[in-house]
This record gives C-alpha cells, sequence and structure tokens, in this order.
C-alpha cells in the first residue's frame, strides 16, 4: 500500500463500517487481478470506485457478494466481512449473502417476465410475503423506491422488457431493493443510459443512501463527485487513494490519482 | 503518378481517373464477387432441382399406392355350403375356412359376366380366380363371421381386384408382358376392360395402405403401414420418455454446474463424436447389450426404442446445451444477484428461455430416430406382422413389430414389383410424419419466443 496520510482504510472511524476488506488478492488463473486491497466501506454512505478499464474495480465489487464464484478460475484471498463476518468463511452460504447484498449490473437485465415478477421474484424466493396483497405492498414500495412505479403503474403485467433502457435499469434497482438488502453494489449502473436517465438513478441512489450501503463502480469521474461521499481509486489492481470524495476530487494525494482525475490517463 | 501528373498541369487537384469509369482492380473485384454470386445461385439451383426432382419421383411412383382397384359384386351366400346344419351356431360357421368362400366369390363374379352379356372365352368359375385378390375370401368371411344372419342371402361386396388387375389399371401391367405371366391371360385383361366399363371395377382410395397390415409375398394388393406404424410410435414413445429427460438433465449438468476440468471436457468430446457414430453401430450395440445380454425380446419396439434412444442422446443434449448457451448471462446474474440459488436460477429462468430450443432440438432428433433403418435390421425390427395389432399398450411395446422404414425396406426387397409402388407408398407416408414433426417443431418454437 502507499502510505499517503489520509488514504488508507485504517484512518476511518471503525464505528460504522459495514463491510471490511484486508489483503484481498484476486487471480484469474495466473492473472493477478487484485492486489492487497484493504479498504472499510461505511454503512448509509456512497462510496465510489473509479479507475481505469481493466483496473479491477467491477472484479473488487463482484467479491463483495461472491459473484466471482459463478466464474471458474477465480480464486480469491484475504478477508471480506460484512458487520464482522467474513463471507468467505466455509459456513457462508452465497445465496444468503447476496440476498443481503443486492447487486445491479451494468446492462439492464430485467427477466423476460412481466414487471410485476421481475421485482416479486427474489421476495419470492426467500418467502418474504405471507399471501399475495403482502407481495403486491413489496412490490409497490419497491417500485416507489426505485422511481418508477408512477411509470410502471398500470402495466404491472407488461413485460420489463419492453420498457426504455433507463426504465429497465430502475427496474432493475427495485428489483434489487425489493429482498431488502443492507448493501447496494452498482457496477456502472447509468453505462448504459442517456444523461435524462442518468439524472434519475443519481437521484435514486441518493435517496437509497438513507437506507444502505451504496457501493458504486463508474467511468464517469462526474458522477463519482456528484453522487458518492467516499471514493476510492483503483489502478492496475491497487487501491491507490481512498477518501472522502470532495478531497480525492479537488487535493489528491497520488500523483498517479491526479493524472487520472485530470484526464492525463484513463 | 496522380501528384506528379497535378503538379504538371498546376491547376486545381484535378483526378486523372473518372468516378464514372471502373478502374482494372475495381473491375477485376466487381467481377469477383459476382462470380462468387453465380456459384451460390447455381448451387441452390441444383439444390432446388434435385429437391424437385426428388419430390416429383417420390409422388409420381408412390401416389399409386393410396388407390387400389376394387371389384364390386353381389356374393350369394349360399347355406348349403356355409352353415351345412343351418343352426347359426358360430364354432360350426367358423368351420368353414377361406376355401369354402372362394368358390361363392368366384361364381358371383362369374355370374356378373353372364348378366352383363360379356363375350369372353373363359368359360369355367375356376378362371375368375385370376381377378381377385386372395383376400377376398378372408374379407367375406370375416363379414360372416361378424353376422351370421346374412348367411343365405346376396350381399354386394366391394373386394380387392388381384394386384395384376390393379396394375393393368395402372399401366404397371402392359398386354405384352402378360404372354409370359402365368398369373393372367390376355383374356382376363379383355374381361377387366369390360367390367370396367360397366362400372364393376373401380379404382378407389384405399385407407387399407395407410392402417392396415402387411401381407404376404403373393398378395402386394392388401399389404398396408398400419402396423407398422404402430411399431414406430411405440418407438418414439420410448425415445422421448427416456432421451429428453436424460438429454436435458445431463446438459443441464454439464453446462451450468460441472466444473471444467479434464473430465468435463472428456467428456463433451465423446457426445460430440457420439452424434457421428454411424447407426448401424447403435445397432449392433443394441443386439449385444439388449437382446444378447439383457434377454429383452426380439424385434420388439421397446429395444428398437432403446437403441434409437442411444442414438437421439447426442442430438439431443448438443441441441439442448447449445440452446442453454445461447440464455445471456446477465439473466443468470440477475438472478443470482436477487439471491436465487444456482438451481432457481437455472429453473426458474434458463431453462424456459432455453425451451424452444430444446424442444426444436428434441423433435428433429425423434425425426431423425423415425426415420432411421440400419439399426433396426441388427435388432430384427422388420417383423412380418401380417394382421395382428398388438392386444394393448403393455404388449404393443414388447410384441415383435416392424416400424415404417423396415417397412418400406422390406417391402422395396420384394421380387412383385406392385410391392416397388406400395414401397413409395411408404415414403410419402413416412415424409408426411417427418413434415408434420417438423411443422410442430417451428409451431412450439415460434410460440415460445413470442412470450417476450
Amino acid at each position: 500500500m502507499y502510505d499517503t496520510t489520509t488514504t488508507t482504510g485504517k484512518d476511518i472511524s471503525v464505528t460504522d463500517v459495514k463491510i471490511s476488506a484486508r489483503d484481498v488478492q484476486v487471480y484469474y488463473a495466473d492473472n493477478h487481478a487484485i492486489k492487497d486491497v484493504t479498504v472499510d466501506i461505511e454503512d448509509k454512505t456512497v462510496t465510489a470506485f473509479i479507475g481505469p478499464s481493466g483496473c479491477g474495480k467491477s472484479t473488487f465489487l463482484r467479491c463483495l457478494n461472491r459473484m466471482n464464484d459463478t466464474i471458474d478460475i477465480c480464486r480469491v484471498e484475504g478477508k471480506i466481512e460484512i458487520d464482522g463476518e467474513d463471507i468467505y468463511d466455509k459456513r457462508i452460504d452465497p445465496v444468503q449473502l447476496r440476498a443481503k447484498v443486492g447487486m445491479v449490473f451494468q446492462k439492464p437485465n430485467p427477466f423476460p417476465k412481466s414487471i410485476y415478477d421481475n421485482v416479486a421474484y427474489g421476495p419470492r424466493i426467500h418467502g418474504m410475503a405471507k399471501n399475495k396483497a403482502d407481495l403486491d405492498e413489496i412490490v409497490e414500495k419497491a417500485l416507489r423506491r426505485g422511481a418508477i412505479w408512477d411509470e410502471v403503474k398500470d402495466r404491472l403485467d407488461a413485460p420489463g422488457t419492453g420498457l426504455s433502457g433507463g426504465q429497465q435499469q430502475r427496474l432493475c434497482i427495485a428489483r434489487a431493493v425489493a429482498t431488502e438488502p443492507e448493501v447496494l453494489l452498482m457496477d456502472e449502473p447509468c453505462s448504459a443510459l442517456d444523461p435524462i436517465a442518468t439524472e434519475l438513478v443519481e437521484n435514486l441512489i441518493a435517496d437509497l443512501q438513507q437506507n444502505y450501503s451504496v457501493v458504486i463502480v463508474t467511468h464517469s469521474m462526474q458522477q463519482a463527485s456528484r453522487v458518492s461521499q467516499r471514493t476510492a481509486y483503483f489502478h492496475l489492481g491497487e487501491i491507490v487513494e481512498y477518501g472522502d470524495t470532495a478531497q480525492i476530487f479537488t487535493n489528491p494525494q497520488d500523483q498517479r490519482t491526479e493524472n487520472y482525475i485530470t484526464g492525463r490517463i484513463g | 503518378m496522380t501528384d506528379t501528373s497535378m503538379q504538371q498541369t498546376g491547376k486545381a487537384p484535378v483526378s486523372t481517373s473518372s468516378l464514372l469509369a471502373e478502374d482494372a482492380r475495381t473491375r477485376k473485384r466487381n467481377a469477383a464477387e459476382k462470380r462468387f454470386q453465380m456459384y451460390g445461385i447455381a448451387a441452390i439451383g441444383a439444390g432446388l432441382f434435385f429437391l424437385v426432382v426428388l419430390l416429383v419421383t417420390i409422388i409420381g411412383s408412390g401416389v399409386g399406392a393410396f388407390q387400389q382397384s376394387f371389384i364390386t359384386v353381389p356374393v350369394y351366400l349360399d347355406e348349403a355350403k356355409l352353415d351345412k346344419k343351418g343352426e347359426r351356431n358360430l364354432d360350426d360357421i367358423k368351420k368353414v375356412s377361406t376355401f369354402g368362400y372362394t368358390p361363392l366369390i368366384q361364381q358371383a363374379v362369374f355370374d356378373k359376366i353372364a348378366a352383363l352379356n360379356i363375350e369372353t372365352p373363359l368359360t369355367k368359375r375356376k378362371n375368375m380366380k385370376a381377378l381377385l385378390s386372395a383376400s377376398a375370401a378372408a374379407q367375406v368371411r370375416d363379414t360372416v363371421i361378424d353376422d351370421p344372419s346374412l348367411i343365405g342371402q346376396t350381399v354386394e361386396f366391394r373386394m380387392l381386384a388381384s394386384s395384376r388387375v390393379d396394375g393393368y389399371l395402372k399401366g404397371r401391367v402392359q398386354r405384352e408382358d402378360v404372354a409370359r405371366d402365368k398369373n393372367i391371360d390376355a383374356e382376363h385383361l379383355d374381361l377387366v376392360d369390360a367390367f370396367q366399363q360397366a362400372g364393376i371395377i373401380k379404382k378407389q382410395f384405399n385407407v387399407d395402405f395407410i392402417l392396415g397390415a402387411d401381407a404376404s409375398e403373393s398378395r402386394p394388393e392388401q399389404a398396408g403401414m398400419g402396423v407398422s406404424m404402430l411399431g414406430s410410435l411405440f418407438m418414439m414413445v420410448v425415445v422421448l420418455v427416456l432421451a429428453l429427460p436424460i438429454g436435458v438433465a445431463a446438459s443441464i449438468y454439464l453446462e451450468e454446474f460441472a466444473p471444467k476440468n479434464r473430465w468435463t471436457d472428456l467428456i463433451e468430446v465423446n457426445i460430440s463424436n457420439l452424434a457421428a457414430v454411424p447407426s448401424i453401430v447403435f445397432g449392433i450395440l443394441g443386439l449385444a447389450v439388449f437382446i444378447q445380454f439383457a434377454h429383452l425380446p426380439q424385434s420388439a419396439p421397446l429395444v428398437g426404442g432403446l437403441v434409437l434412444t442411444l442414438m437421439t442422446l447426442p442430438t439431443i443434449i448438443i441441441s439442448t446445451r447449445a440452446s442453454l448457451k445461447a440464455v445471456p448471462p446477465s439473466i443468470r446474474d440477475a438472478a443470482l444477484g436477487v439471491g436465487a440459488s444456482k438451481m432457481q436460477s437455472v429453473f426458474h429462468h434458463v431453462l424456459p428461455l432455453a425451451m424452444p430450443g430444446i424442444l426444436t432440438g428434441t423433435i428433429i432428433g425423434l425425426a431423425q430416430a423415425l426415420g432411421e433403418t440400419a439399426p433396426l435390421l441388427l435388432i430384427g425390427m422388420v417383423g412380418y406382422i401380417a394382421t395382428n395389432v398388438p392386444d394393448g399398450i403393455a404388449s404393443g411395446f414388447l410384441d415383435p413389430n416392424s416400424a415404417m422404414p423396415a417397412q418400406i425396406y422390406e417391402w422395396a426387397k420384394r421380387a412383385d414389383p406392385a410391392y416397388y409402388e406400395r414401397a413409395w407408398g411408404g415414403i410419402i407416408i413416412l415424409l408426411v410424419f417427418l413434415l408434420t414433426m417438423n411443422i410442430i417443431a417451428i409451431l412450439l418454437r415460434r410460440r415460445f419466443e413470442r412470450r417476450w
């Protein structure tokens, strides 16, 4: 790690740390994709991961809900704790973990089912609703939180894939929050969206922050500065700098961070 | 070159080559493209030509099998011959074999000559034998046994004409050929002409060709596809019940759950290879394993179905895996992301999306199995089943039977040219089945894909 005064995770007060990662290494076969990442992610905060393409920010994000398990050649070392529990412990069932740590993907990926079923799927498989009325309520609440309720309330039976790209992404967010996760991971959620849809999603992220710890990977530095309170800069698989967003963007400590945010590299 | 010429003229840039004229390079390139398109069109044209030739030949040669010549005459069912005691006791009536009926039928035809005032050198009742199918007596006898009250009456029967008469009416048997034919004479043909004018002999649609059983070598006019169709049906049931679940389960495991290592690679390669193994190899495997080792009955649709299952499995596995692969990974991610287990993500999301592909693959595999002949020959699925339709479903799977392609092969082997026509007719029926299955595959695919 690079010992810059404000950047290492150790400096953050430990009181409301939601996720704490220590010396995380990720290998894709022989390729060492993530090196010695140590970071503490706070509760009810938006944390942005920025960095050039292929720097490992998405890979690290996917470690946080063990989505990397689905990749055969991927190997994770080190320790990642959520609420003090090691998520790579043998006793942890990744399915339970993923109910607690929701995820929104880069490309909107609604199920080819109705809007209602898209949102209801998670609560259904987790047995969150006792009856139809319960489920209706959960779906409505999730769609409201996804800021899409007004647009779709009259056509809940319509296919989710028939919505516009921005609506689909908000539907996916609604689907992710329907299972009441505690952490929401967002992997470049706006990269496929136009500016208006992006603004809607960003407003949504600001709302979500009140209830969740949100971790967002983004290629847009403006977006990172708009939505996040904390920012981590990834470079070649390492966290070069981690700190308050305002400080990272105005007064970066590391030369590489500065180069990146001023547009000299990346 | 362009630069120097421009410098020489010293004016504003003037292109030396006009865009209106093609330069040599472009001309060559365009010619090559045109040539390639011509090759393509020629290839498609050749394919279409042969398809048309094939269809015309099949229909031209086979359509005759669906029509058969029938002789319709009133037959006097003589009580003195059929029920000597006159008690209408079914056991007594059954004692009279078809030989007892033949003279009555021949007499009926013979009487018709007199009734119509036809002049013919055939002055004996027995001469009528050449006109009638040997099945006629059995047909009349069956009718009488079904309803003994008919005895003593004169009943009109529509009976099959002999295959020579049928061939004459269809143009297969020529007058010149008849001189060397011991079964029929030119005088018979004259009589047939006269009967045809009188409307006693007619070519009519023959349901029994589609629904009836096979017949002996000497009675081609009686042979039908019905029983072998049943045999094929039973085999397809076995194939569907075994190959679909096994194939789909294997593909899902290999595609979604199995670790990617040397063993799964080996299995994958072998499945692909199995798809290319000649079907006769599966036949001899079935003979060795199912019949010689497991002692399952020979010629049984159950064994045929097992062999065809082995043959169809690779096809189903390959197409199922292809359609599972075609489901976008984002759907799996989405399901896992909301906390679905691997199995839930497969069964709730991936499988429904892959369904049209799986169904299409399965039906194509079934169609392939339906037309397969070679392995059936090796396990004896060429049973000669002349009359008996299986008693029930259970015995249907274990009784000896034939299959449609095997039946066609059998007919094509037989000496009588009348069977040649039936072989083509059988091919038409088989093709209708295959076409229907393919249409079902297309419809299913459309139907499932329309759900977004």
